[in-house]
């Protein structure tokens, strides 16, 4: 996107005043969505984004600066502005940039730029008609698919650089039932790193029914319970949970500015022994991977925790400088807009032998959490919360009804050490995550769990 | 680093607009509109006394609407170069080809105004004030919260979050219908989270303060707020599961509000995603609560002369003595239920669509009761000063409220222990009917619009616990 001489040039001139480390982020994005509502297409829109953000770090400080153009002399001045703010002599000298190289490959089949308007917009109309043949009950289907291609190109003062192109697409289905007064939603997305085969292999069909399913499931529901009771979570999504409550508290910003729990815990027993979990960025085609992170690195595959004892955290290049470790290929940012932090990419408990029925079966009274609408956690505290939007009551080992209006409360090191059952399905489910206002495609993933106890805030006392 | 003083604010969006609309094809299309906005943002995160971030941008983008044949098709560029807005002008006619035709769809109207356009003083909007604080000065003021906050209570062992920001923007809005006008807005924000420890327990409290310029900011308030929140807390537990009264902080019930001001908008009404369709004149508060959503209020962050197509808003009441009103509309929703548009037009940026949002929404204050009545009001509850999880426990279509909560327990008229690592439940229609008292100190919130409650009175709301 810009030639290595102009690149080495705006490296050094970001220098010229001192500093001990400079970059240069740059990246074009073409983008489009498509959202069906009331059975119609009522927005169609595209966006082109080309840009590049400046990057110096200088002693414990980073600044930044990034522009909506690549325009040479755009750039030098950018960068002239930039390192106004470093004030000493830099004996960094940046001569040749060496491209990085990452085992991540993919294949891209069908790019969204070859797919025609018309034939993005059928996906809409499949999703619609089948959730309005599903049920007479469905009295709304919301749906969008957005897709986006990237170009992205890096160069630091180590002296490297990477380019990678990165294709992704997104559909969400959501349903909306009614029967008499009771009013219930349901879920489902196809999120996936490739072009519009994605949609070959998992059917818009499919899913769309599993929203309908779960929505219609609903309508039944009852007040869920109060109170501290044995909770299974389900897989795929339930992962949220470690996501949340643990993998935010793990990120080493948080470490560093003594605002996690698990500060000062590395080779520590934090987790119940048959916890094992893994962040891997790596997985081909998931929706939190990619070859290189935003801030040049190889993608990785990290163990977090092994056996139930704390074996790393989650780290991007400054964190690791200053925390003197490896850095995880972790360094994530939103766009070349924003400066980038330590972040998840795809987070799970990895598999064990036991089958989710049976974990079902263990449980006297409690509740099983199969699908979440998201979480908020406080990591300086652990303390967690998330919504369930679907679940149910598990009496004598056997699941009974539905129960509408819960939320699970209570805290990440805590919950850890109280995982007393993992199943043998493992499976994943995507999202964003939200973190100092920047947002990024995360998975998470984990089988089927028991928790021993945990707060379950409903309204049934 | 580049200050404010060296920075000319251009007074281009109209001109950038302009440039645009002479690219545009008149032939092959019937409407078009052509939203331009630039923004200058400097953005500071101090740790431990140091800058621990510094970032500064200068960026603008447009945003174009074309109408064919009653349909809408949109894209946006941030590079204005003409090859790139010829560009962007035809995925725009593209993504018009597959939406849904519609007699609605076509630019507003001036005879369609329900609200003559006010003058809004400009400084109101646009404080020069902010071109005088230099880089270094905000980094100044960053410190001294920082400093300040440190120093109330010896407990605060860290500040893992203080954050400044601030943007002057200028926004342009030109359409084929003849309508072309701009303004300029500035905001500052600061923010900052204490994290206090004691015998093992663990707490955080944060505070902000939003204003047009950061001369406004009172640093003392916010700290010592933020460490209140944070130390007050320490050593919370849970309590039994039960039924009690609940106070809810201002800003607690602002984000109430915000979850409810959503589903009032025309668009999830006539999507059939509201509680509160066909409930138009029924009395949905029990007390007899005003809540107004005024795009002209004086101090106001969302206030603006036009909304996101350029029309203009104006104080509307939304629930009279607890009696539903009106919904908000934009000029499309408005059309399909024969109405006029309220000047809720909110876009997000110029990355999309206008579609219906709320501008300056809250509830009208009491002018009696204090926080110290409303809580002395109260036999046996629960004071809510912090609650999580809100956008994951609360569906706004089917009404389910469920989140996580911290606070202080009310025994017989005053504040008692902290409590944490509970829950409150409910659902939006008891919410609201269950509101019992409110109080005189509104604050507002930015969230969606700029929302704003003073502390209310819950009755009889589910608390869980142990």
């Amino acid at each position: 996107m810009i030639n290595d001489k102009l690149a080495r040039k705006i490296l050094n001139t970001l220098l010229r005043s001192g500093g001990d480390f400079s970059e240069i982020y740059i990246q074009k994005k073409i983008n489009n969505s498509i959202r069906l509502e009331d059975s119609k297409i009522d927005d169609s829109s595209s966006g082109f984004d080309l840009g590049c953000g400046l990057r110096l770090i200088f002693g414990e400080s980073t600044f930044y600066a990034y522009i909506d153009s690549l325009q040479k002399d755009k750039l030098i001045n950018a960068a002239k502005v930039l390192s106004s703010a470093a004030s000493s002599k830099s004996n960094i000298k940046i001569l040749n940039l060496t491209s990085s190289s990452s085992s991540y490959d993919v294949n891209i089949k069908k790019y969204p730029h070859n797919v025609f308007q018309e034939n993005k917009r059928d996906i809409l109309l499949v999703v619609d008609k089948t959730a309005r043949d599903y049920s007479k009950n469905i009295i709304q289907v919301t749906s969008n698919l957005s897709d986006s291609e990237d170009e992205i190109f890096i160069a630091n003062s180590e002296g490297i650089s990477s380019s990678e192109k990165v294709v992704k697409v997104f559909l969400t289905i959501n349903v909306v039932v009614k029967k008499g007064r009771e009013v219930r939603t349901g879920y489902k997305s196809i999120a996936k790193t490739c072009g519009y085969e994605a949609f070959e292999i998992k059917k818009p069909s499919e899913i769309t029914k599993e929203a309908c399913k779960i929505a219609i499931r609903m309508l039944d529901a009852e007040s869920a319970p109060v109170g501290s009771i044995p909770v299974v979570i389900g897989p795929a999504f339930g992962g949220v949970i470690f996501h949340e409550a643990c993998g935010h508290g793990l990120e080493a910003d948080a470490i560093i500015k003594d605002a996690s729990v698990f500060k000062g815990k590395l080779e520590k027993k934090i987790a119940n022994s048959i916890v094992t979990a893994i962040d891997d960025s790596t997985m081909p085609y998931h929706w939190g991977s990619y070859k290189y992170d935003g801030e040049g690195h190889q993608s990785k595959k990290n163990v977090l925790i092994k056996n139930g004892m704390l074996k790393n955290y989650i780290f991007d290049l400054k964190t690791s400088k200053k925390l003197k470790k490896l850095q995880t290929g972790n360094g994530r940012r939103q766009s070349f807009r924003h400066i980038p932090m330590p972040r998840m990419s795809n987070t799970y408990i990895e598999n064990c032998e036991e089958n989710p029925k049976s974990i079902i079966k263990s449980v006297n009274k409690g509740i099983y959490a199969k699908e979440f609408a998201g979480g908020q956690v406080d990591p300086a505290t652990g303390d967690f919360v998330f919504g369930i939007s679907e679940g149910y009551l598990i009496e004598k080992g056997s699941i009974t009804f539905p129960i509408k209006g819960a939320t699970l409360i209570g805290n990440g090191p805590e919950v850890l050490m109280r995982i007393e059952a993992i199943g043998n399905d493992l499976d994943f489910a995507p999202g964003f995550c939200g973190k100092g206002g920047q947002s990024v495609s995360n998975e998470v993933g984990q089988p089927t769990i028991l928790v021993s106890r945990l707060t379950v805030g409903g309204t049934k006392i | 680093m580049q200050n404010h003083k060296s920075i000319k604010i251009k007074n281009g969006m109209v001109d950038v607009c302009k440039n645009a609309a002479a690219l545009i094809n008149k032939k092959s299309i019937d409407e078009y509109e052509i939203y331009a906005v630039n923004s200058i943002q400097n953005e500071i995160e101090i740790f431990n006394s140091n800058v621990d971030k510094l970032s500064f941008s200068d960026s603008t983008g447009i945003g174009i609407r074309v109408f064919r044949n009653g349909s809408i098709g949109y894209s946006y560029t941030a590079i204005l170069e003409s090859d790139s807005i010829e560009d962007c002008i035809e995925k725009a006619i593209i993504n018009s080809r597959i939406t849904n035709r519609e007699e609605y769809n076509s630019l507003p109207k001036e005879n369609e105004f329900i609200y003559k356009q006010k003058v809004i003083k400009k400084e109101l909007l646009y404080r020069d004030d902010i071109l005088k604080f230099s880089t270094a000065d905000k980094i100044e003021v960053a410190k001294k919260l920082e400093i300040l906050t440190k120093e109330k209570d010896k407990r605060i062992v860290s500040i893992d979050n203080l954050i400044y920001e601030d943007s002057l923007s200028e926004v342009a809005i030109l359409n084929s219908y003849g309508f072309c006008d701009t303004f300029k807005t500035t905001t500052s924000f600061i923010y900052v989270n204490a994290i206090s420890r004691q015998k093992g327990s663990i707490s955080t409290g944060d505070y902000f303060s939003y204003c047009r310029s950061p001369k406004d900011f009172n640093l003392e308030d916010i700290a010592a707020e933020a460490v209140k929140k944070s130390v007050s807390l320490l050593g919370g537990k849970k309590v039994k599961t039960q039924r009690c009264d609940l106070v809810l902080d201002p800003l607690v019930a602002s984000q109430f509000l915000g979850i409810i001001a959503g589903t009032l908008t025309a668009d999830s009404v006539q999507k059939g995603k509201s509680l509160f369709k066909d409930r138009i004149d029924n009395k949905i508060f029990t007390i007899d609560l005003n809540i107004f959503d005024d795009g002209t209020m004086p101090d106001g962050l969302a206030t603006a002369p036009f909304d996101g197509e350029g029309v203009p808003g104006g104080k509307t009441t939304v629930f009279k003595n607890g009696v539903l009103k009106t919904f908000l509309y934009n000029t499309y929703t408005a059309r399909k239920d024969n109405k006029y548009s309220t000047g809720n037009a909110a876009r997000a940026s110029y990355r999309s669509t206008p579609g219906v949002g709320l501008s300056n929404f809250y509830i009208s204050p009491s002018r009696e009761n204090n926080f110290e009545e409303l809580i002395k009001s109260i036999d046996k509850g629960f004071f809510v000063s912090d609650i999580i999880g809100l956008h994951s426990g609360t569906n706004p279509i089917s009404g389910e409220i469920s989140v996580g909560a911290k606070g202080l327990w009310i025994e017989k008229g005053s504040l008692g222990f902290p409590v944490k690592e509970v829950t409150i439940a409910s659902d939006i229609l008891s919410f609201c009917s269950s509101i019992d008292k409110i109080g005189n100190d509104i604050k507002f919130l930015p969230s969606g619009g700029y929302i704003g409650s003073p502390s209310i009175v819950i009755r009889d709301i589910a608390v869980g616990g142990s």
